[in-house]
């Protein structure tokens, strides 16, 4: 008997594996395709004229600050020097407890100004508006803690532009970034209503950013390095895709372009949920399909810039857990989405593929671990099966992880050659070394969203050379 | 049971093992390939037989989305190598009615910088397949100036071809001012906004008459043009006019009055002082933050800091604007400041 049903768990989670799997490889060929194209339109594509251009369309880069100290003011310069004919910097210091803004303050030359701000959104108290004597484009608002969703909405207050970029405060830009993030929308601004891009992952981004393209460094820590391998699979193999598909369901936190009217009209960012861009995208689709109106949202595969990952077991895990409770909250709040006709794409295929490939994976994560060693010590299976399938699978993860390296590389010729090697070679032990953690997380998120905790549980900073 | 998972898994394996292998060696080999390429670098000089292919290419129009970039690529390497039939194949890429293939042979026209790649990107604003923000940008960096052409499209019967007209001759001060002036009563307001934007960058008394009429339109959008350019054109004798703005019912209208009071400088002042009992509160602060932003009231807190002036300022402005400037003054010799 209990042979029989540890026999049916492991054909269940095997059923599982084959087609999350087959989905991904369809997914694969149709970002290969979308790739390509995209190769081919920047190479199309002059930068300079868009760069000189007065009628390039101006962009309020949005920061909000939390405990940044360590990061903030290389994020800030990186967004000042962004190449871009007309952008405003918002930085919302979101009642810091360290010193983020004595940092901004002593780097920018801060003063204390009086802004009458359109109160669009209802957001925490604002307690003062700095403008910097340096940088007549950059504004500093300084305002009691409401979390990361109420200081985006505090500075969409502020903001002047027809477009927003909302940013994290960890990330260094490329120069290019808010380029390459508004060239589709400036071909088409009537319908493009939303653009994403790629991020890489460093323990410091400033230090990796600081070589030029071609021959930048890969963070070779292992930990870093398997969250940069990470994010590669979730743009290039996924998000590329989705964006084809459109269906396009996570405009990362870290790089965001949104035309302000669609935030305004959606009520903006929400604070009810435990992260904010996710939340926003699915809401957008689902106003947008809701009323039959023409949109896009874009996923473009150019590398922007590079993120601080965590660079401790306990923090990674600490982030992950806060992800995986994002997704299975706002899956949940937006379940009605699924198979409704009205929806088109974002229903029959968006919403079903996330709530298979991220709300259930843990559950079949968490079987498999248990029912399939049970199954070989109760001699069910042979340990051949084991130890088969789990090249199998360490294999077939580490040929998902080549797929999204050729197509950055291919798109973008950032890295060296030889840190390419690495992260394919580091690719067939991500089962050994990084998943574990990554599944573990994903139980905890899974039980936090149970329990319903909200807390944002952000990890610390990691701690980097003085500049 | 032992024998059917055995083999799924034997079978991922032998898929998933090669496909990492040669997926791997595709990685580092093309990066090799590529990197060795960018040390040589590309000769612009194509041999006969590959721009014969590449002319072909372009030449056929295509149906998939690869295609048509692939059409688009070969356009871009053939007017790289200046090949001589780069005019008649933009011409063939300009008529297709993909917008994002249109807009890579607009590209092309900015490249080639000629009369008539002038006379086709004008034509092109007209027709509108490709984006006219694209053909306009384009126009703009093109070695000859386009400005003589542009004139006829502030009369075409096209609002969207009237608008681009009247934007584009911003850099021309010389030419179309009738025209633009004209355009000030256009039934369509986007035109009557753009008309206004670019009088803004003009002067003399029928432009300045044409752009305080404008202060009175009905759509917002074409007031907050008006506001920018009367600052521009009238100066100082435009600022009770824009002032009276700070109290418009919407809230980019009052930004933009700001903005060009705040351009006037000190010379708003006494406008402003007249709003700060303004019944409309929106006014009132305005005006207190316009004050602000031009020094003057850091000049009154570091002069005279008790005055009845600056306390009025601050009823009007609230006390964060009090909190703001004293943080501001603080520490500046007011002797200074009274030399200053």
């Amino acid at each position: 008997m209990t042979a029989d049903v540890l026999s049916v768990v492991v054909l269940v989670c095997l059923g599982y594996l084959l087609l999350t799997n087959l989905i991904y490889v369809a997914l694969i060929a149709v970002a290969a395709v979308e790739n390509g194209i995209r190769r081919h339109e920047t190479a199309s594509q002059d930068y300079d004229v868009l760069a000189a251009s007065r009628f390039t369309i101006p962009v309020s880069v949005i920061v909000a600050a939390y405990d940044e100290e360590p990061s903030v003011v290389s994020a800030v310069e990186s967004l000042l020097g962004l190449e871009y004919p007309e952008h405003e910097v918002i930085v919302v210091n979101d009642g810091s407890s360290d010193r983020t803004l004595d940092r901004l303050r002593e780097a920018f030359g801060l003063e204390p100004y009086e802004v009458f701000v359109r109160r669009v959104f209802a957001t925490e108290e604002v307690r003062a508006i700095y403008r910097s004597v340096d940088h007549p484009n950059l504004v500093v608002v300084d305002k009691v803690n409401g979390g990361k969703a109420d200081a985006l909405n505090a500075g969409l207050n502020v903001a002047r532009f027809r477009y927003v970029c909302g940013v994290d405060a960890d990330t260094v830009f490329e120069r290019d970034a808010l380029l390459k993030g508004m060239r589709r929308v400036v071909g088409d601004p009537a319908r493009i209503v939303g653009v994403t891009s790629h991020l890489a992952i460093a323990q410091d981004p400033g230090k990796i950013m600081g070589m030029p393209p071609g021959k930048r460094p890969v963070d070779r820590r292992p930990l870093i390095a398997y969250q940069h391998l990470d994010y590669l699979r979730a743009f290039f193999n996924n998000r590329l895709a989705w964006s084809k598909l459109g269906f396009m369901l996570c405009s990362v936190g870290a790089f965001q372009i949104w035309r302000r009217d669609v935030l305004e009209e959606v009520g903006g960012y929400s604070r009810v949920f435990t992260c904010e861009d996710i939340e926003l995208t699915f809401r957008v689709h689902e106003r947008f399909l809701r009323e039959g109106r023409d949109y896009e949202i874009h996923c473009l595969p150019d590398t922007v810039g590079t993120t601080e990952g965590p660079d401790t077991v306990r923090k990674l895990i600490s982030q992950r857990e806060r992800w995986q409770r994002v997704i299975a909250e706002t899956v949940w709040h937006y379940r009605a989405l699924c198979f409704n006709p009205r929806y088109r794409s974002v229903g029959f295929v968006g919403v079903p593929f996330y709530f298979l490939a991220e709300v259930l994976a843990p559950a079949f994560e968490l079987l498999a671990i248990i029912s399939l060693p049970l199954a070989i010590v109760l001699g069910v299976f042979s340990p051949m099966v084991f130890v088969v399938m789990c090249a199998a699978i360490a294999f077939v993860n580490a040929a998902l992880t080549a797929c999204a390296i050729l197509l950055d590389d291919l798109q973008s010729r950032i890295y060296r050659r030889g840190d390419l090697a690495w992260l394919l070679l580091l690719a067939p032990l991500d089962f050994v070394l990084y998943r574990p953690f990554i599944v573990w997380a994903r139980l905890k998120g899974s039980c936090r969203f149970l329990r319903r905790d909200k807390n944002w549980h952000k990890f610390e900073r990691n701690v980097r050379a003085p500049a | 049971m032992n024998e059917l998972v055995l083999r799924v898994a034997f079978v991922m394996l032998a898929l998933a093992l090669p496909a990492w292998i040669v997926l791997s060696l595709a990685v580092v080999l093309g990066r090799a390939r590529f990197d060795r390429q960018r040390r040589e670098p590309k000769s612009r000089a194509l041999g006969d037989r590959e721009a014969a292919r590449l002319v072909r290419r372009v030449t056929r129009s295509a149906r998939t989305e690869w295609g048509k970039w692939r059409r688009v690529a070969a356009l871009a390497r053939l007017e790289l190598a200046h090949h001589p039939a780069v005019p008649r194949l933009i011409r063939s890429v300009l008529g297709d009615s993909d917008p994002r293939v249109a807009t890579a042979a607009i590209r092309a026209l900015g490249d080639v910088g000629d009369e008539w790649a002038i006379d086709l990107l004008i034509s092109e604003l007209r027709k509108g397949i490709g984006p006219r923000s694209r053909i306009a940008a384009e126009l703009e960096r093109l070695a000859p100036a386009p400005g003589p052409k542009l004139p006829p499209l502030l009369r075409d019967w096209n609002p969207a071809v009237r608008f681009w007209g009247a934007t584009l001759l911003e850099p021309y001060p010389e030419l179309g001012e009738s025209g633009l002036i004209a355009l000030t009563w256009d039934p369509d307001p986007n035109v009557r906004a753009s008309a206004v934007e670019t009088l803004g960058s003009r002067s003399g008394d029928a432009v300045g008459a044409a752009t305080l009429a404008c202060l009175d339109d009905s759509e917002w959008f074409v007031r907050v043009h008006a506001a920018r350019a009367a600052g521009h054109v009238l100066g100082a004798t435009a600022a009770p006019t824009i002032a009276r703005l700070l109290a418009d019912e919407r809230w980019w209208v009052r930004t933009a009055a700001k903005d060009a009071l705040r351009g006037l400088g000190t010379e708003s002042v006494p406008s402003l002082l007249s709003l700060l009992s303004h019944s409309d509160p929106f006014a009132r602060n305005g005006a207190a933050e316009v004050l602000q932003d031009v020094g003057f009231v850091d000049f009154l807190a570091a002069d005279s800091p008790g005055s009845s002036l600056l306390e009025r300022i601050y009823a009007a402005g609230g006390e964060k604007l009090r909190e703001a400037a004293k943080a501001r003054v603080e520490g500046i010799d007011a002797q200074e400041v009274r030399a200053a």
